[in-house]
């Protein structure tokens, strides 16, 4: 390979080739393009004319220029050249090569690109046939050289370690180093720590030290603590920078047990500052339900903060038996329980009834001997659960005959009477002082003071069961604090008051740390390592280097002591550890740690990851070559004139690619035009096809006999669609009614009801000549019911004898078609119409009726073909035809009422009128 | 052609039925004497009946009108009124030249020149005139059988790049209308044309022209081609070539107006892609001259 600066060429002979390109230049040059043989009559005229311009049969020069470039493109193209190639590692030595990797937590976010970049590393080792060895500085294992390959072949299983390397891994590490000399490769987290220099020096003085460290941003989150009811948390970077926003999230459980993201917020470290800090106020019983805090979108332990107990403030409810006197604070019963839990706990008031409802974690009775049943029972069912009942002795439990011959199932022991008294002005003895705590005690490590003592107790009776359940006892052996288990709960008594009546253990400090034993109380500052003595914590998740929470149930357990002190190693991971009654995070910022930035010396060659990528410029080169070529065809037909087609082409491509927004007039168009432009009447398309002619048929009728007797001259009828026609264009829509037709649509009715509404007159025939009368007895009966449910149709009646329809333009009683049936309904008359004196008619109502309803077939009295003649037979001979034409009346009658309305019921005013005018 | 001569006839009645009757303009009758049915206003040689005279001495007996002579003791001669016919004699462009047409939707200048003279010719024999094509093949007749003769004899095709016309036979003061693109060499033309005007003959030069040829729209190097391939002409720029070919076109039409002027013809450019019927309208105007 060759390089050119930042190119470099895989066979760079190839670009000789470009010597030739000016020759090509000059042939190009010389041929004009080719001519176009065009048929032209009018030759004749141009015969002896020549061309002005003489050059103009050389190409142009900005065509022979784009295809010099095309060539040009694809010699290079063709030469492989390559933008940032890998430089060729200069007088590689063959000594052996240590890769030193920290392969902590801080370099876990960009494992991926290590591992990458140590796998080209060991390509290159593996064909300079150097042997390579792996050394994980936070894992230290003994250093064994081997071929590239082998490494090569276990490099997935390589991971990086939540923790960082510490001071024994460094001793490790050194101790791990072979005799002999090699050369080395330190892949960085570019954390600063005291035991990198020791181990750089001895590095050094065994060969050549190369550094590889990743310049990227890294990003670490600072354990949770609560202050003033809200979460602070504190966000590190490792290197200073512009101002930058992450992304904070909480994850945690729903209500109902799913995880969830509880909150995400975001946090700004402000330019060039290391640190930010966060509050997030949060519900407490949200607050209880975040398993984990995380900075968005790093993969790392260091990302990851787990919220221990320290986050959760308990319940507390505090009953006393009796109530303090006012003005007397110090002996109130319940005063220095207040001052141990307030800062730590929510405490809860009122009685013990009142406060089972709010499940407390913990219920403190002081001094109250007996519980109603009721309260008994419901403090069993809470205890069972898992309730911690701590129960303080005092003169009334003393006085009591509670758990005196059989054991309360509230007390953890039987009482002997009256309890004693010691050291005091009556009685004999010392006041007695605490013994040390067994190791199986809860309070075991806490110290005790020889000034803590105890006057006054209420004695434990002596039971077979008794030993097991002390806890705490005072130097003589008698039992200070008993515990027993209930369900999933505990009972605890203290055998002395809750104030400093009996004991000075209230006014010391252990009785604060007693109580957050008890996990009564759960301290919110850093764990005291003292606090923890003694204790053993079983890890139930820990974290692996990238953030991801494992299970640590299989873990052995860990020392109080060391689970507080210890730096993380390979028996104390970051995770959460269980107590005994608590749980306790160990992560892997703390508190107090600061991230500092790693400084090489000078003379340490540092590598970063994000060097250049090596692409390949071929592709590229190429394609552009054929875009070249491609414009030079379009250039080359716009030259020789044959790219007017083309461009008319394009045109009218474009065109047709243009939205037609002037539409032709549509179907619906040409149907409003038709209708409206006539008087047209239509009839209701039923789908049954037979029928829906003979509706046609009856339509062309009725619109003849109009045509011919009246000066109503309507055009050829139509068939509406119900659905899809428009309805408002038509004055009087036929609709016969076949039992298989199909319900209208929603929009259909609210066409049809807008359409009677507004004028239209709709007529119903059922064709069965209502056999029945009133009939629901034929389906077609039945179809119309089903059909006009759902129509705005006013009140009905059987047309009366004075109704207009009856005098429109014909005289008429009868209303027949095919059938001579009376019943045709008609809107029904105001009830107020009331005959007036002198009048023929009353005076009906001033509409006309939206939909006239029978069943005499009309249709087929109606029904024309198209020389004129009857369709259908009806009647016999004279009779039938005088039928007919009364039908055929109706039909007049019905359109006239239609388009005249109430007209001729107007004409009843006449007379009157006449009069008034003094005729 | 892919034309037959019954669709040609079809087409070209089309549009002859489209105009009253055109007559002809019959100035120079007197030279004429062959019967057609432009009166004269006097008596003469003709079908309808003009006037009864009394018989005059000399004239024969054959020429008494027996039925009105015995009416009365004299004996009366009906005279019939003079007709006389006008002949036209049509030239239309065989040349290969012709059938060339710079767009798939636009009709080939035969095609039209053709169309315009068989709808003249209909026009004319409608109105009782007589026509025939220059030349020998086809002397001037009347009735419907000689439109079908034009037809056959219009379809008819030159293999030569570009036909002269043909200005043999011509009759004396009879009229003439040529039709062609006159790409030809102008002095065959003005010879013809010369030739017409001594012998009397009037008449109509109509220049079908394609709009290609009119407006140059050729860009880039390109060899031009006549239609039978005997010319050609290579240039490297057509688009330059655009100017002075327009500038010789209009010296083309003048020329030939000028040509007109001078016999007393009448000259008309007529384009492809505007309707024939236009050309048609401005033929019926020039035949018919001052009776308009």
């Amino acid at each position: 390979m060759t390089l050119f600066g930042v190119l470099g060429f895989t066979t760079p002979m190839l670009l000789v080739s470009l010597l030739a390109l000016p020759i090509l230049w000059v042939i190009l040059r010389a041929v004009p393009p080719a001519p176009v043989r065009r048929l032209f009559p009018g030759v004749v005229l141009l015969l002896g004319l020549k061309d002005d311009d003489q050059v103009t049969d050389r190409t142009p020069w900005w065509l022979l220029l784009l295809r010099m470039l095309a060539v040009a493109a694809v010699i290079v193209g063709l030469a492989g050249p390559i933008l940032n190639p890998e430089p060729k590692q200069e007088a590689a030595g063959d000594a052996p090569l240590l890769v030193v990797m920290d392969a902590s937590w801080a370099s876990a976010s960009d494992w991926r690109a290590r591992m990458r970049a140590l796998d080209g590393l060991l390509a290159k080792a593996g064909r300079d046939e150097r042997p390579v060895a792996l050394l994980r500085l936070s894992n230290p294992e003994p250093v064994q050289f081997s071929s590239a390959d082998v490494l090569r072949s276990r490099l997935s299983g390589i991971q990086p370690e939540p923790w960082q390397p510490g001071s024994t891994t460094a001793t490790q590490a050194i101790a791990a180093l072979p005799e002999d000399d090699f050369d080395s490769y330190w892949m960085s987290d570019g954390l600063d720590r005291e035991s990198r220099n020791g181990l750089l020096r001895l590095l050094e003085n065994k060969g050549d030290v190369q550094v590889f460290e990743n310049p990227r941003a890294l990003y670490a989150l600072g354990p949770a603590t609560l202050a003033d009811g809200a979460l602070n948390l504190t966000l590190h970077r490792l290197r200073p920078g512009p101002e930058v926003e992450v992304s904070l999230v909480g994850h945690g459980t729903d209500p109902a047990g799913n995880p969830a993201v509880l909150f995400q917020a975001p946090v700004t470290f402000a330019e060039n500052a290391l640190t930010t800090e966060t509050k997030q106020a949060l519900p407490a019983e949200m607050r209880a339900r975040i398993t984990r805090f995380e900075i968005a979108g790093t993969r790392s332990a260091g990302a990851v903060t787990l919220p221990d107990d320290s986050l959760r403030r308990r319940e507390v409810a505090l009953i006393a038996g009796r109530e303090g006197r006012e003005g007397l604070q110090l002996l109130d019963p319940l005063h220095y329980l207040v001052k141990a839990l307030a800062p730590t706990a929510d405490l809860l008031n009122g009685s013990l009834s009142e406060v089972l409802l709010a499940n407390p974690d913990v219920i403190v009775l002081v001094d109250v001997a007996t519980l109603a049943p009721g309260e008994e029972a419901a403090v069993l069912e809470w205890l069972d659960k898992g309730g911690l009942l701590l129960r303080f002795a005092g003169p009334r439990l003393a006085a009591s005959d509670v758990s005196r011959s059989t054991e309360d199932p509230l007390m953890p022991v039987r009482l002997r009477a009256g309890g004693r008294t010691v050291g005091g002005a009556m009685s004999w003895g010392e006041p007695k002082t605490l013994a040390p705590f067994d190791e199986d005690s809860p309070f075991a490590g806490l110290n005790t003071s020889d000034e803590i003592t105890v006057n006054s107790q209420v004695m434990a009776q002596p039971d077979p069961a008794l030993a097991e359940r002390v806890i705490a006892q005072l130097s003589d052996g008698t039992p200070l604090v008993t515990r027993k288990l209930v369900g999933q709960g505990q009972v605890v008594l203290v055998h002395v008051t809750a104030n400093a009546e009996w004991s000075t253990l209230p006014l010391s400090g252990l009785f604060v740390q007693m109580l957050e034993r008890l996990a009564i109380s759960s301290s919110a500052g850093a764990v005291e390592a003292e606090a923890m003595d003694g204790t053993t914590w079983q890890p139930i998740s820990v974290l692996d280097a990238f953030g991801v929470l494992r299970d640590g149930e299989t873990l052995p357990g860990v020392d109080g002591v060391d689970l507080v002190d210890e730096e993380l190693n390979t028996e104390l991971r970051p995770g959460l550890y269980q107590g005994e009654n608590r749980s306790l995070a160990r992560n892997v910022i703390a508190a107090d740690t600061e991230l500092a930035l790693m400084i090489w010396p000078d003379h340490i060659a540092v590598e970063g990851l994000s060097r250049p990528q090596e692409t390949p410029l071929g592709g590229w080169l190429l394609g552009g070559a054929i875009a070249l070529l491609l414009a030079d065809v379009i250039a080359s037909l716009a030259l020789s004139g044959r790219l007017v087609g083309a461009r008319a082409a394009a045109g009218l491509i474009l065109v047709l690619a243009l939205p037609v927004e002037s539409r032709a007039q549509g179907p619906d168009d040409q149907l409003a035009i038709a209708a409206t432009s006539e008087v047209v009447f239509a009839h209701v398309l039923t789908g049954d096809a037979k029928l829906d002619q003979l509706a046609g048929a009856a339509m062309r009728g009725l619109s003849d006999t109009l045509f011919f007797r009246t000066s109503v001259e309507p055009a050829l009828p139509m068939a509406v669609n119900l659905e899809e026609d428009e309805l408002a264009f038509f004055p009087f829509i036929y609709w016969p009614i076949s039992p298989d037709q199909a319900i209208p649509s929603d929009a259909a009715y609210a066409k049809l009801n807008e359409y009677l509404r507004s004028g239209g007159m709709i007529l119903f025939d059922t064709r069965d000549a209502d056999i029945a009368g009133f009939g629901t007895a034929t389906p077609n009966g039945r179809k119309l019911q089903a059909l006009a449910a759902r129509l705005d149709i006013p009140p009905l009646e059987p047309i009366p004898e004075d109704h207009v329809l009856t005098r429109t333009f014909y005289l008429l009683q009868d209303f027949p078609g095919r059938y001579t049936g009376r019943d045709v309904w008609v809107e029904a008359a105001p009830p107020d119409a009331e005959l007036v004196e002198g009048m023929p008619f009353r005076n009906l109502n001033d509409n006309v009726t939206p939909v006239v309803i029978g069943g005499n077939d009309w249709a087929s009295a109606w029904a024309v073909d198209q020389t004129g003649s009857p369709l259908v037979p009806l009647g016999r001979s004279f009779t039938g035809e005088r039928q007919r034409e009364i039908a055929n009346r109706f039909g007049v009658n019905l359109v006239m009422h239609v388009l005249t309305g109430n007209y001729k019921s107007d004409q009843v005013h006449v007379p009157a009128l006449l009069d008034r005018l003094g005729q | 052609m892919t034309q037959t001569t019954a669709q040609l006839k079809s087409r070209a009645q089309d549009e002859a039925s489209r105009f009253p009757a055109l007559l002809a303009r019959a100035e120079q009758l007197a030279g004429t004497v062959l019967l057609g049915e432009h009166g004269r206003r006097r008596a003469g040689l003709g079908d309808d009946f003009w006037q009864y005279r009394p018989m005059r001495a000399g004239d024969s007996l054959r020429w008494v009108d027996w039925r009105r002579s015995a009416k009365g003791d004299d004996q009366f001669i009906r005279e019939r009124e003079w007709q006389v016919a006008q002949s036209v004699q049509l030239w239309v462009d065989p040349g290969a030249s012709m059938r060339f047409s710079s767009q798939k939707d636009l009709p080939t200048k035969a095609d039209r020149a053709q169309l315009i003279a068989l709808a003249a010719a209909v026009l004319l024999i409608r109105g009782g005139e007589r026509v025939g094509l220059t030349g020998w093949d086809l002397p001037p007749r009347r009735g419907e059988a000689q439109v079908l003769r034009l037809a056959e004899m219009l379809s008819r095709e030159d293999t030569t790049d570009y036909a002269e016309p043909e200005a043999r036979g011509m009759l004396p003061h009879a009229r003439s209308l040529f039709i062609s693109d006159f790409m030809s060499d102008i002095a065959p033309i003005e010879a013809a044309l010369t030739k017409a005007a001594d012998r009397g003959v009037r008449g109509v030069l109509v220049q079908v022209l394609d709009p290609s040829e009119e407006a140059f729209p050729f860009q880039g190097r390109t060899i031009f081609e006549s239609v039978g391939k005997s010319l050609a002409h290579e240039t490297l720029k057509a688009g330059e070539l655009r100017d002075r070919y327009l500038q010789r076109l209009a010296e083309r039409k003048d020329r030939l107006e000028t040509l007109c002027r001078l016999t007393g013809w009448q000259f008309y450019c007529h384009h492809t892609d505007h309707s024939a019927q236009s050309a048609l309208l401005w033929l019926y105007r020039a035949l018919d001259g001052g009776h308009g």
